[in-house]
C-alpha cells in the first residue's frame, strides 16, 4: 500500500512544478522585455541632451534658428571648433585648468593620505573630536567661509595666482577625500603595519612603501574626483581671477556667454561647440577609468 | 615586602606603556599637521571672522563697527528677499531631492536586475552628471529655449501652439532648474550609491519572500524598499545639503544672476550678492551665519526622523 501510494504521488509534484517554472519563465521574461523597455526610454532620454549639444555644435545659427524641427546637421560644420579656438583663448584657458589639476591632484594624494593615516592607525588625544570637525565642515556652508578667505587672499596680495585655488589641496584636500581613505585604510588588516614594525621600518616607511602601493585604487579614485572638483569649479577661479589670460576653462566659458564679438549674429552654435570641447576630457577620463568613479562612491557610501 | 616588589617591578610597565602612547600622540599630530593647518587657517578662522563681522557693518571701505544684533534684525524684518530667497531655497530642494531620490531608486532597482548590456545603460545615466555646471547650464537654456528650443520645437509638432517659457518665464523658471538638477544628478553618485545599497541585500530575503508568494511589486514593497532606508536617508541628508546651497546654476543663468526678475534668487545668492557686489561685508556674513545655522538645523532634524522611518537589518 505504503509503496504504491508512493509510485502515484510522485510524478504529480513534478507535473505541478513544470507548469508553474513555464508560467515563471513566461513572467520572467515579460518582465526582463518590460525593463528593457522602461531602460532604453530613460536612457535615451538622458542621452538626448548630450547628442542634441553635439548636433547643434556642428550647424550653423541659421540653421539652429530656422523654426523646422530637425535633428541633425545638413552638413557637419567642423569650422564652428575651430572659429570658437579663434574668437576666445580656449586653448590657454583648458591649459590652465590643467595646470591647476596637475598641482591639486599630487597635493591632494599626499596629504590626504597623510590625514588618513593619522585617522586610521594612530590613537592620539582628541583623534574622535578631530575627526568629528572634519566631517562637521562638510556640513558648512562655504558661503560663511569665503568672504574672510577672500579678504585674506586679497591682504597677501595672492588676487590673480593660482595659490588659493591650490592651496586647500595640499591641507589635507576635501574631507569626504580623506573620510574615503581612511575607510580604505581601515579595510587594511594591521598585522601588514606589525610586521613591518618588527623589521624596524617607521611609520613614514610603513605607510610610503606598503600602505601606499596597496592604496593604487583608491587613490586612483581620489585623483580622479580632484580633477572632477577642480574642471568643474567655477567660482573659486571665478572671484580669484580676474585676468583674462589667468581665467580656467569653467570661467572662460562664462565669458564666452557675453563677450561682444565681430558680430552681433546669435552664438548658440558656438557655445555648444564650447560646451562640447569644455566636457570632453572629463567623458575621456571616465571612458577610461570607469571602475574608479564607481568604487569610490562604494568605498564611502557603503561602510558609512 | 610589597611595597618593594611594586616598585621594582610597575615602573617599566607604565614607562613602556607611556612611551608607546607618546609615540603614538606623536605620529598621529605629526601626519595631522597639515590638515590642521588648514582646518585652523581656511576654517576656524576665516569661520570666526565672519562671525566677528556678523556683528559689526563691516563694507571693505572704512573699518569694522560692532553694531550688536543689527544686521539679524534687519533679516528678519526689513529684508524683503531675505524670506523669498528663503522660500525659493526651499521650494527647490522640497521639490528636487525627493524627485531625485524616487528616480535614483528607480533606475537602480531596474539595473540592479543583472539583465545582459546593463553597464551600458549605467554609462548613459551616469554621463550627464559628469557634464561641468557652467556647460550644462549653457546647454539646457539652449534645450529649454522658449522660441528655438529643440523642447519646445518638438512640444509644437506634437500640437502643442504654445509651449512653456521655461528659464524665461517668472513661474517655470525654478521648475526649469529641477529639471536640469534631475538630469545631472539622477543617474549620477546618488545612483550609485542606491546599486551599492542593492548590493548588500542578502538574496534569501528575495528567495523567502518568493516562496511565499510576493510578485514582484510586494518584493520591492517589503523587501527592497524596507532594506534601502539607511541609503535613502543617507543620499537625502547630503541632497538636501547641496539642494539648499545650490546657486551656481541661478548665477550662471542670466548675465546679472537670480532672473528672470527675482525668479531664481536663492538664498546663497543673496548672501553672493550683498558680499561681492554691494560689499555689505557685515550684512552677508550674518546671512551666511544663519545659513549655517539652517543647514546644520535640517541635518539634526533629519537625523532625529530618521529613528522613526529607518530601518537597520541585523540590528
Amino acid at each position: 500500500m505504503a509503496s504504491t501510494s508512493k509510485s502515484v504521488a510522485a510524478p504529480q509534484p513534478v507535473k505541478l512544478d513544470r507548469s508553474l517554472t513555464n508560467k515563471v519563465r513566461q513572467r520572467h521574461l515579460a518582465g526582463k522585455l518590460i525593463t528593457y523597455i522602461v531602460l532604453t526610454i530613460t536612457g535615451l532620454t538622458f542621452a538626448f541632451p548630450l547628442f542634441w549639444t553635439v548636433s547643434s555644435s556642428l550647424q550653423t545659427w541659421q540653421e539652429l534658428r530656422s523654426y523646422t524641427l530637425h535633428f541633425l546637421p545638413t552638413v557637419p560644420q567642423w569650422g564652428n571648433y575651430a572659429e570658437v579656438f579663434d574668437k576666445a583663448p580656449f586653448a590657454r584657458w583648458l591649459g590652465n585648468s590643467f595646470f591647476i589639476v596637475l598641482i591639486t591632484i599630487p597635493g591632494t594624494i599626499i596629504t590626504g593620505t597623510m590625514t588618513a593615516y593619522a585617522f586610521a592607525r594612530f590613537e592620539f588625544v582628541g583623534k574622535q573630536f578631530w575627526f568629528i570637525m572634519m566631517l562637521g565642515t562638510m556640513m558648512i556652508p562655504s558661503a560663511v567661509t569665503l568672504i574672510p578667505q577672500y579678504l585674506l587672499w586679497f591682504n597677501l596680495k595672492m588676487i590673480n595666482t593660482y595659490v588659493p585655488l591650490t592651496i586647500g589641496a595640499w591641507l589635507g584636500g576635501s574631507a569626504f577625500m580623506v573620510f574615503m581613505l581612511r575607510q580604505f585604510l581601515l579595510s587594511l588588516p594591521r598585522d601588514l603595519d606589525e610586521a613591518a614594525t618588527i623589521d624596524g621600518a617607521n611609520p613614514f616607511q610603513i605607510l610610503w612603501r606598503i600602505l601606499v602601493p596597496l592604496m593604487k585604487p583608491a587613490l586612483t579614485t581620489v585623483a580622479i574626483l580632484q580633477f572632477l572638483n577642480d574642471w568643474n569649479d567655477f567660482f573659486g577661479p571665478f572671484i580669484y581671477l580676474n585676468r583674462e589670460r589667468l581665467y580656467t576653462a569653467a570661467v572662460g566659458m562664462r565669458y564666452f556667454q557675453f563677450i561682444p564679438l565681430e558680430t552681433t549674429d546669435p552664438r548658440d552654435h558656438l557655445l555648444m561647440a564650447a560646451a562640447a570641447i569644455m566636457s570632453i576630457p572629463v567623458l575621456l577620463l571616465f571612458a577610461f577609468a570607469q571602475r574608479y568613479f564607481i568604487s569610490g562612491v562604494v568605498m564611502s557610501g557603503l561602510k558609512l | 615586602m610589597t611595597t618593594i616588589t611594586q616598585t621594582s617591578k610597575a615602573p617599566p610597565i607604565p614607562n613602556r606603556r607611556s612611551n608607546e602612547r607618546r609615540r603614538q600622540n606623536l605620529y598621529g599630530y605629526l601626519f595631522l599637521t597639515p590638515w590642521l593647518i588648514g582646518f585652523f587657517g581656511l576654517f576656524i578662522g576665516p569661520g570666526l571672522a565672519s562671525l566677528w563681522f556678523s556683528f559689526t557693518n563691516y563694507t571693505i571701505i572704512g573699518s569694522a563697527k560692532f553694531i550688536g544684533l543689527a544686521n539679524y534684525i534687519e533679516m528678519f524684518t526689513t529684508d524683503d528677499l531675505f524670506w523669498s530667497s528663503l522660500w525659493r531655497t526651499f521650494y527647490f530642494a522640497g521639490v528636487g531631492v525627493p524627485l531625485g531620490i524616487l528616480g535614483s531608486m528607480f533606475l537602480a532597482i531596474l539595473l540592479d536586475s543583472k539583465l545582459r548590456g546593463v553597464s551600458i545603460y549605467r554609462t548613459l545615466f551616469f554621463m550627464p552628471s559628469l557634464v561641468p555646471l557652467v556647460a550644462s547650464v549653457i546647454l539646457w537654456k539652449w534645450l529649454l529655449d522658449s522660441n528655438f528650443g529643440i523642447v519646445n520645437q518638438m512640444l509644437r509638432e506634437i500640437g502643442i501652439a504654445d509651449p512653456p517659457g521655461w528659464f524665461s518665464d517668472r513661474r517655470m523658471a525654478i521648475p526649469s532648474l529641477i529639471i536640469m538638477r534631475l538630469w545631472t544628478s539622477i543617474g549620477g553618485t546618488q545612483m550609485i550609491i542606491f546599486l551599492a545599497g542593492l548590493q548588500g541585500i542578502p538574496t534569501e530575503l528575495y528567495d523567502a519572500a518568493s516562496i511565499d508568494g510576493a510578485n514582484t511589486w510586494q518584493r520591492v514593497r517589503n523587501v527592497t524598499i524596507p532594506l534601502l532606508t539607511p541609503t535613502i536617508f543617507f543620499n537625502t541628508v547630503l541632497g538636501i545639503i547641496g539642494a539648499l546651497q545650490t546657486f551656481a546654476a541661478a548665477f550662471l543663468l542670466t548675465p546679472e544672476g537670480g532672473g528672470p526678475g527675482f525668479a531664481t534668487w536663492f538664498y546663497a545668492l543673496h548672501i553672493w550678492k550683498n558680499a561681492f557686489d554691494y560689499f555689505e561685508i557685515g550684512y552677508a556674513a550674518a546671512l551666511a551665519w544663519f545659513f549655517a545655522l539652517i543647514i546644520v538645523g535640517m541635518t539634526i532634524f533629519q537625523t532625529q526622523l530618521s529613528k522613526r522611518w529607518v530601518f537597520y537589518y541585523g540590528d
